[in-house]
């Protein structure tokens, strides 16, 4: 078989190499030579180097490599048997250039703005010699991660360095470079180079750092608006439970933080009867008390009288008063409030116990006499008020009544002048409160007195209609027009008022005498001393001296309400037990100045 | 119609001179050369510059003179030369090793490389011309388009190369040279005529185009040895 030249290189375009591949010989040895010619020339010329590039090659060094030059080569392979030529090639040296691989590859991890990157540098291969231009190299180079397959080639130009960027931090990487002549054969790949790369935080840790501050202070934001909002929030998420509300109480009553009020709301939990029928239990305790309307005489509820604790035994059957609650004046307050509820109803007080109370006030019939104990106050005449109590009975009562009832007694409060009322715990049943209502609803609108007032009588009216109202309850119920006649001084320093009645003036056989006179005296309230204060009537007594205030005198007609009457400021108390003053019965009318021994009718 | 057409006349004389002057000032700044290097005088490229625009030409040339041979190669076995010239430059002494082409000089390279290119001019358009000949159309079309554009550029780098040596003259670089070529090697018949006569066929394109490729190795290496004895930068 004849041999082959497989190939021929020049790895620097100066020298180069061309080995063939021996054919079959047969077992027999054989030798090969090498012969070429050169640019057609004739002249043969034969391998100048079979050994120095290895079996079956032949090597021409400088001297016999001519560049731009055709070499017609063949190779003739000889044995026993004869020799075989190869079939002739055409080789130029220019066109066969295949380098060395590049040297000194060096791969450096470097850092730009924190991030890290490969600078890959190397060199030409050390024959090649491009200083001088005689050949001109491109390199190109591939990357790869350890241990997977794929290669990222990478063209480098005639650069002998080259960056790699995007690579992951902490991994090891294979690097590769090969050259190639603009024209020509590409060198093999360089052996590869190991880099590792280090872990780089830098980057990543900066951003870390940035996210966590910037969570951290979403939610110190966050934190705080909850903390304001915690109260909303708490609503919002837990609503209050509704707290047990009882009715008809009054929670303003804890928030302006009277005792005495308070306490009388705790007191009367069952307080407005709701039912008309405890009313007529009522009834029948009840005094009637008629006070005329005429006689707008402002009764000051005395505390004492009003809120008297003490039971008193009222003995509603007889047309008298025979309840010697020494709180007669407060029960006659109560019973008043209840007249002026029973008057008031007309006009459309919405709370049906006010009829009840109404007849209560009706079966009122006797007034205690004040008790020393309300010499401190004065009492006051409620038809005045009750005149005026229709009026006042609006709506707006309606939502207090059931708390007025339970806190008030004995009203009056508005009719007190400022200041003049005193507050005295006389026991647990005493409704401070009322007076401190009084006082406190005094810059308020009238109204709101008077409802009070109503309040009050119907307190008052229930609160006998239990048994345990004080005697302060027990008043007699007064119509508008109710007198109180003051009938005698029982020996208890009672003075024991008479309501007179026109209608039922036959109960009393005293009515008649009472009736006389347009001008009756009207219990102002019971002095210090116990005295009884008399307010003498108003029609004819405005320039009395009895009468203390030209105000209180206009105050007796109905306007007695506007408050701030001081109907008994400056007057004249009458000591009521056991004095005997001179009493100017002709006209009826009863000096305050003297002593009550009661002008017995 | 006479009255529209005199109004009209002043308005086209106004647009003509808008249309002119806007012209001028875009021309005027299409008309202002690019400078990579950003030197103040840019109408003047310096010599590296040519160098480089002369080089990159080169080696374009040397592409396409391999493609065009790659594809002879294929269809037709070449011709025996033994026995005589295969190529009509075999009468241009150019240095075949390295170290001739270093002791040669700056100047006779330059010659060398100026001789080579302007044998090769006329040849080429032959070549082309006779490839655009050729019954085979769309097969020599895309060669004749090839021929064409190398007869282009060898034209191109002919003179970019003048301009380099006169500028290397001009800067001391080389004193002895002479751009006139003697007319011995410009014969435009005796170029092709060593082919063949008359016409050309295809096989005497392979040969040609042979010898080309050589040719323009030859330029394309002797520029950058040129370039890189003159200029030693990192490029060489």
């Amino acid at each position: 078989d004849k041999p082959k030249l497989t190939s021929c290189r020049s790895p620097e375009k100066e020298t180069f190499t061309c080995w063939w591949q021996p054919g079959h010989d047969g077992g027999l040895p054989t030798t090969y030579a090498l012969y070429y010619l050169k640019d057609n020339s004739d002249t043969i010329y034969e391998c100048p180097d079979y050994h120095t590039a290895g079996e079956n090659s032949c090597f021409f060094n400088k001297n016999d490599t001519s560049v731009w030059v055709n070499y017609n080569i063949t190779v003739v392979a000889t044995n026993a048997l004869g020799s075989n030529f190869s079939d002739p090639e055409d080789v130029d040296v220019a066109y066969i250039v295949q380098p060395h691989t590049p040297e000194n590859v060096t791969v450096n991890v470097m850092e730009d703005k924190g991030w890290p990157f490969l600078r890959v540098s190397w060199e030409s291969p050390h024959k090649a010699d491009i200083r001088s231009g005689w050949i001109t190299l491109i390199y190109e180079l591939r990357v790869k991660l350890e241990g997977e397959e794929e290669w990222e080639e990478h063209h480098a130009g005639q650069q002998k360095m080259f960056n790699i960027f995007s690579i992951r931090s902490g991994s090891t990487y294979l690097v590769q470079v090969r050259c190639k002549p603009d024209h020509g054969f590409w060198s093999e790949w360089s052996s590869t180079t190991y880099v590792k790369v280090p872990e780089y935080f830098f980057r990543e840790r900066s951003l870390w750092i940035l996210v966590m501050i910037f969570s951290s202070f979403t939610l110190i934001i966050l934190l705080w608006i909850v903390h304001m909002n915690s109260h909303s929030l708490k609503h919002c998420l837990l609503p209050p439970v509704p707290g047990p509300k009882i009715k008809g109480f009054d929670q303003q009553i804890f928030k302006n933080g009277r005792s005495d009020e308070i306490l009388s709301a705790l007191m009367v939990p069952n307080f407005p009867p709701t039912k008309s029928s405890n009313y007529e239990d009522l009834l029948v305790e009840y005094l009637e008390v008629y006070v005329s309307e005429e006689q707008e005489l402002i009764l000051e509820e005395s505390k004492d009288s009003c809120l008297k604790s003490d039971s008193s035994t009222c003995d509603s059957d007889s047309g008298r008063g025979s309840c010697d609650s020494h709180t007669l004046l407060t029960d006659k307050c109560g019973e008043a409030k209840r007249e002026r509820r029973a008057s008031g109803e007309d006009s459309g007080m919405t709370i049906e116990s006010q009829k009840g109370w109404e007849e209560e006030a009706l079966s009122y019939t006797q007034e205690d006499v004040a008790t020393p104990d309300v010499s401190s106050r004065r009492v006051k005449t409620w038809p005045s008020v009750f005149s005026t109590v229709p009026q006042y009975t609006t709506s707006p009562l309606d939502q207090k009544t059931s708390l007025e009832l339970s806190k008030q007694h004995c009203l009056s409060d508005t009719l007190f002048p400022p200041g003049s009322s005193t507050k005295e715990v006389l026991g647990p049943n005493y409704w401070e409160f009322d007076l401190s209502n009084k006082q406190s609803h005094l810059p308020q609108p009238q109204t709101h007195g008077s409802q009070q007032l109503q309040a009050h009588s119907d307190v008052n009216i229930s609160y006998t209609g239990n048994k345990q109202v004080p005697a302060l309850l027990q008043l007699p119920g007064f119509k508008s027009t109710e007198y109180v006649e003051v009938q005698k001084v029982n020996q208890e320093d009672m003075v024991i008022l008479q309501p007179v009645e026109s209608d039922n003036c036959g109960r009393d056989e005293e009515c008649p005498h009472v009736l006389q006179g347009e001008d009756y005296s009207k219990v102002k309230g019971v002095g210090s001393d116990n005295l009884l204060l008399l307010q003498s009537g108003v029609k004819a007594r405005m320039g009395d001296e009895m009468e203390a205030n030209g105000v209180s005198e206009s105050c007796y007609t109905s306007s007695s309400f506007a408050t701030t009457q001081k109907h008994i400021d400056s007057m004249h108390s009458a000591t009521i037990p056991g004095q005997e003053e001179p009493i100017r019965a002709t006209t009826g009318y009863v000096d305050t100045t003297t002593m009550f021994t009661l002008p017995m009718y | 119609m006479r009255k529209m057409q005199k109004v009209k006349s002043p308005f086209i004389a106004w647009f003509a001179v808008i249309a002119l002057m806007y012209l001028k000032y875009s021309v005027m700044a299409d008309a202002a050369p690019i400078c990579s290097y950003g030197q103040a005088t840019c109408h003047v490229p310096s010599l590296a510059d040519l160098f480089d625009r002369v080089i990159q030409q080169s080696s374009r040339m040397h592409g396409i003179s391999t493609d065009l041979h790659s594809e002879f190669d294929h269809y037709l076995p070449s011709k025996n030369f033994i026995g005589k010239q295969r190529c009509h430059t075999y009468a241009i002494l150019t240095p075949d090793d390295k170290e001739k082409a270093q002791r040669l000089g700056r100047e006779q390279l330059t010659e060398v490389i100026l001789r080579l290119l302007m044998a090769w001019g006329d040849p080429l358009s032959q070549l082309h011309w006779s490839m655009s000949q050729d019954q085979n159309q769309d097969f020599n079309q895309y060669r004749s388009n090839k021929a064409l554009e190398i007869s282009d550029i060898v034209r191109e780098l002919k003179d970019g190369v003048i301009k380099v040596a006169e500028r290397m003259k001009r800067l001391g670089l080389n004193g002895n040279f002479v751009s006139y070529i003697s007319p011995e090697n410009v014969d435009p018949f005796s170029a092709i005529s060593f082919y063949k006569r008359g016409e050309l066929n295809s096989v005497d394109h392979q040969d040609l185009l042979y010898c080309f490729r050589r040719d323009s190795h030859k330029v394309k290496t002797y520029l950058r040895i040129l370039k890189c004895s003159t200029f030693p930068t990192l490029d060489c």
